[in-house]
C-alpha cells in the first residue's frame, strides 16, 4: 500500500512509469478508437456543410436584418390578432364571430376524426399483432416473421402509404385513413409487443401450471401489466396521427383543418387565420396533453 | 395405491441428460423434500410432473390416473388443476390486487369466456378470502402485489395454489430468495397445509437442514440420479456426501 502511494508521488514529480499512458509528455485518458474517428469525421462533414449552406445561401438579394424584422411582425400580427374568414369555412359572410368558430371547430374535428379513426383502425390490428409477435407469447418463428414485416412497413414513411392507397381510392380521405392506419399498425405493433415482453416469463408459466388457458393468459396477466404502456402509446400515436392528419388535410386532400391551413396560408395569403387556426390546433394538441397526463396518473397511481 | 408413481422418467435436453431413469412413489399427505447439487435435476423433475416439461421416457401417474406423458392437451389442462405449483420468484402478476392473483389459481376451472373476463363465482371468491386468512393475509387483500414483501408474495403464491384445491403441491425451491425469518414462516405454512389439509407436498430446497426439519422423507439427487429415497433420520453424512460429492458436505452441514 506504501509504495503504490510512493510510487503515485513519485509519478506526479516526474517519470511516469506506464509510457502506454503517455503520449508527448501527458497523460492520455481516452484512447482513439475507429469508431471515435468516424464520428469526428462525421462531425467534421457536417459542421463544413452547415457553415458552407450558410455562406452560400441564395437570398435572393433580401435585406436580412429587415426581413428577421418583419418575420417577428408577422409572427406578432399572426398570434395577437388571429381571425378567420367567414366564406374560408363556409359560412355567409354576415356571420358572427362564434358560428365562425363553431364551424371552424366541425373542421377541426373532421382532422380528429381522421385521426381518431386511423388510431383505432391500426391500434386493434397492432394489438392483434403485438400478441402474435411478443416473444414470450409465441414461437420464434412467428414472431421474426411478423416483426420483419412490420419494420418494413415502418420503414415506408406515412405520407407514402397515404400516396400508395391513393393509387386505388384516388386522392382523400379514405387513401389517408388507410395509409396512416398502416404506419400505425407498423408503429405500435413494436411498441405493444415490447411491453407484452416485459412480463416475465414465470409468471406466464405460472397460469400454465394451474391449467389456465391462453386466452386467460393473455386477458388475466398479460393485458393488466400491459394496459398502462399500451394506453400511453396508443395515446402518443393518436397525437402523432392528429399532426399527420393536419399535414394530410392539405397533402392528400383528405379534408379537416388541414386544408384550411392550407388555403389560407398558400392561396388567400391571410397571416391572421394562419394564427387563428394555428392557435387552434395548439389548444388541442395542449388538451391531448393534459388527457394523456390524466390517463397515466388514472391507470398507474402508485407509480408516479 | 400410492398417489403419485413416477416410473423409469428420463429427459434429455438435446443430449444433456437432465433426469435419469428416475423412479419413485408419494403417498397422499407426505411431505417430501428434494434435496441435491444446483443442475442436479431437481427443478426439470417437479415440472415433468406437471408437463410444464414434456419427459423423453418413463411414466408418471396420478392416482393411477393415465400417463400424464401421453396426455393431450385438455387432459393435461385438468390434471394441472389438481396439482398447485410454487415458484422461487413467486410468478405473480405484481400489477393486480392479491386476491386477483389469488383468483388466478381457479383460471383452470373455466371456460374461455368466463376466465378472459375474469368472472368468479361467489363460491370462488369465498375460497379466496378464507385461503387468504389461513395464510394471514386479511388485510392485504386488495393491496397490489408489488407493494408486498417477499415473505407476502411467496404467501399469496401459497395462496394462488390453495384455490385450485390441489391434491398435490409442487414447490420449486420456495424460499431461495427469502430471508431466514420469512423462510421459516413460509416453510411452517406448507407443514400446516399438509398437516391440516392433507396435501401432499414435494419441495425442492438447497438447504440440507430445511429439508431434514420439516420433509418426513428426502429424495436426493446427483446428476440426474436419484441417489437416495428414504426418511430424513436416516439422511447421514455419507448420504449427503453421496448427493452433495465430498468437498461439498462440510459446507452444507455448518
Ligand atoms: N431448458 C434447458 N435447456 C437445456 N438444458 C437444461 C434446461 N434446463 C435445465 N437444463 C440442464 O439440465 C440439468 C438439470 O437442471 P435443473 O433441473 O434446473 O437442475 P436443478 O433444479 O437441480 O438445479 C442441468 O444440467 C441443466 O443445465
Ligand atoms: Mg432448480
Amino acid at each position: 500500500m506504501s509504495s503504490m502511494i510512493s510510487a503515485g508521488t513519485t509519478a506526479a514529480g516526474g517519470a511516469i512509469p506506464q509510457h502506454h499512458h503517455v503520449r508527448k509528455g501527458r497523460i492520455v485518458i481516452s484512447k482513439v478508437t475507429p469508431a471515435k474517428l468516424w464520428l469526428r469525421s462525421v462531425l467534421a462533414v457536417l459542421v463544413f456543410f452547415t457553415l458552407y449552406g450558410f455562406l452560400t445561401i441564395d437570398t435572393a438579394g433580401a435585406d436580412l436584418p429587415a426581413s428577421f424584422v418583419q418575420t417577428v411582425r408577422y409572427f406578432w400580427i399572426m398570434f395577437t390578432s388571429p381571425r378567420a374568414v367567414a366564406s374560408h369555412f363556409g359560412m355567409s359572410q354576415s356571420a358572427g364571430g362564434f358560428p365562425v368558430f363553431l364551424s371552424a371547430v366541425k373542421v377541426l374535428g373532421i382532422t380528429l376524426a381522421l385521426a381518431f379513426l386511423s388510431t383505432l383502425t391500426g391500434g386493434v390490428v397492432a394489438l392483434v399483432l403485438g400478441l402474435l409477435a411478443a416473444r414470450n407469447l409465441t414461437n420464434d418463428r412467428i414472431s421474426n416473421t411478423i416483426k420483419g414485416i412490420v419494420a418494413f412497413i415502418r420503414a415506408v414513411p406515412t405520407v407514402l402509404w397515404v400516396l400508395i392507397f391513393a393509387i386505388g381510392a384516388g386522392l382523400g380521405a379514405v387513401a389517408a385513413v388507410i395509409g396512416m392506419s398502416f404506419h400505425t399498425v407498423g408503429h405500435l405493433m413494436k411498441a405493444y409487443s415490447e411491453s407484452f415482453e416485459e412480463l416475465d416469463e414465470g409468471v406466464i408459466e405460472a397460469l400454465r401450471a394451474s391449467g389456465a388457458k391462453w386466452p386467460h393468459i393473455i386477458f388475466q396477466a398479460v393485458m393488466p401489466s400491459s394496459i398502462t404502456s399500451i394506453l400511453s402509446w396508443t395515446f402518443i400515436r393518436f397525437e402523432i396521427n392528429f399532426a399527420v392528419a393536419v399535414a394530410m388535410g392539405a397533402a392528400a386532400g383528405a379534408g379537416g383543418i388541414g386544408f384550411n391551413l392550407f388555403m389560407s396560408a398558400g392561396y388567400f395569403f391571410d397571416i391572421r387565420e394562419i394564427g387563428y387556426i394555428t392557435l387552434m390546433i395548439l389548444v388541442v394538441a395542449l388538451l391531448m396533453e393534459v388527457i394523456a397526463a390524466r390517463l397515466k396518473k388514472h391507470y398507474q397511481p402508485d407509480a408516479l | 395405491m400410492p398417489q403419485l408413481h413416477v416410473k423409469n422418467l428420463t429427459k434429455y435436453y438435446k443430449d444433456v441428460l437432465a433426469l435419469s431413469d428416475v423412479s419413485f412413489a408419494v403417498e397422499k399427505g407426505d411431505f417430501v423434500g428434494i434435496i441435491g447439487p444446483s443442475g442436479s435435476g431437481k427443478t426439470t423433475l417437479v415440472r415433468c410432473i406437471n408437463r410444464l416439461i414434456t419427459a423423453t421416457g418413463g411414466e408418471i401417474c396420478l392416482n393411477n390416473d393415465k400417463n400424464i406423458l401421453e396426455m393431450n392437451r385438455s387432459e393435461i389442462r385438468k390434471a394441472r388443476t389438481g396439482i398447485g405449483m410454487i415458484f422461487q420468484h413467486y410468478n405473480l402478476v405484481d400489477r393486480l390486487t392479491v386476491i386477483e392473483n389469488v383468483l388466478h389459481g381457479r383460471l383452470g376451472y373455466k371456460n374461455t369466456v368466463s376466465g378472459v373476463f375474469g368472472h368468479y363465482t361467489e363460491g370462488e371468491k369465498r375460497k379466496a378470502l378464507e385461503v387468504l386468512g389461513l395464510l394471514g393475509l386479511d388485510e392485504h387483500v386488495y393491496r397490489r402485489c408489488d407493494q408486498l414483501s417477499g415473505g407476502q408474495k411467496q404467501r399469496v403464491g401459497i395462496a394462488r395454489a390453495l384455490v385450485q384445491e390441489p391434491e398435490i403441491i409442487l414447490c420449486d425451491e420456495p424460499i431461495s430468495s427469502l430471508d431466514p425469518g420469512s423462510s421459516k414462516k413460509i416453510m411452517d405454512y406448507l407443514r400446516k397445509i399438509q398437516s391440516e389439509l392433507g396435501i401432499t407436498i414435494l419441495v425442492n430446497l438447497h438447504q440440507v437442514d430445511v429439508a431434514r426439519t420439516y420433509a418426513k422423507r428426502i429424495l436426493g439427487f446427483n446428476n440426474g440420479k436419484l441417489v437416495y429415497d428414504g426418511p430424513s433420520e436416516l439422511l447421514t453424512t455419507e448420504r449427503i456426501q453421496e448427493i452433495y460429492g465430498k468437498e461439498a458436505h462440510e459446507l452444507i452441514l455448518n
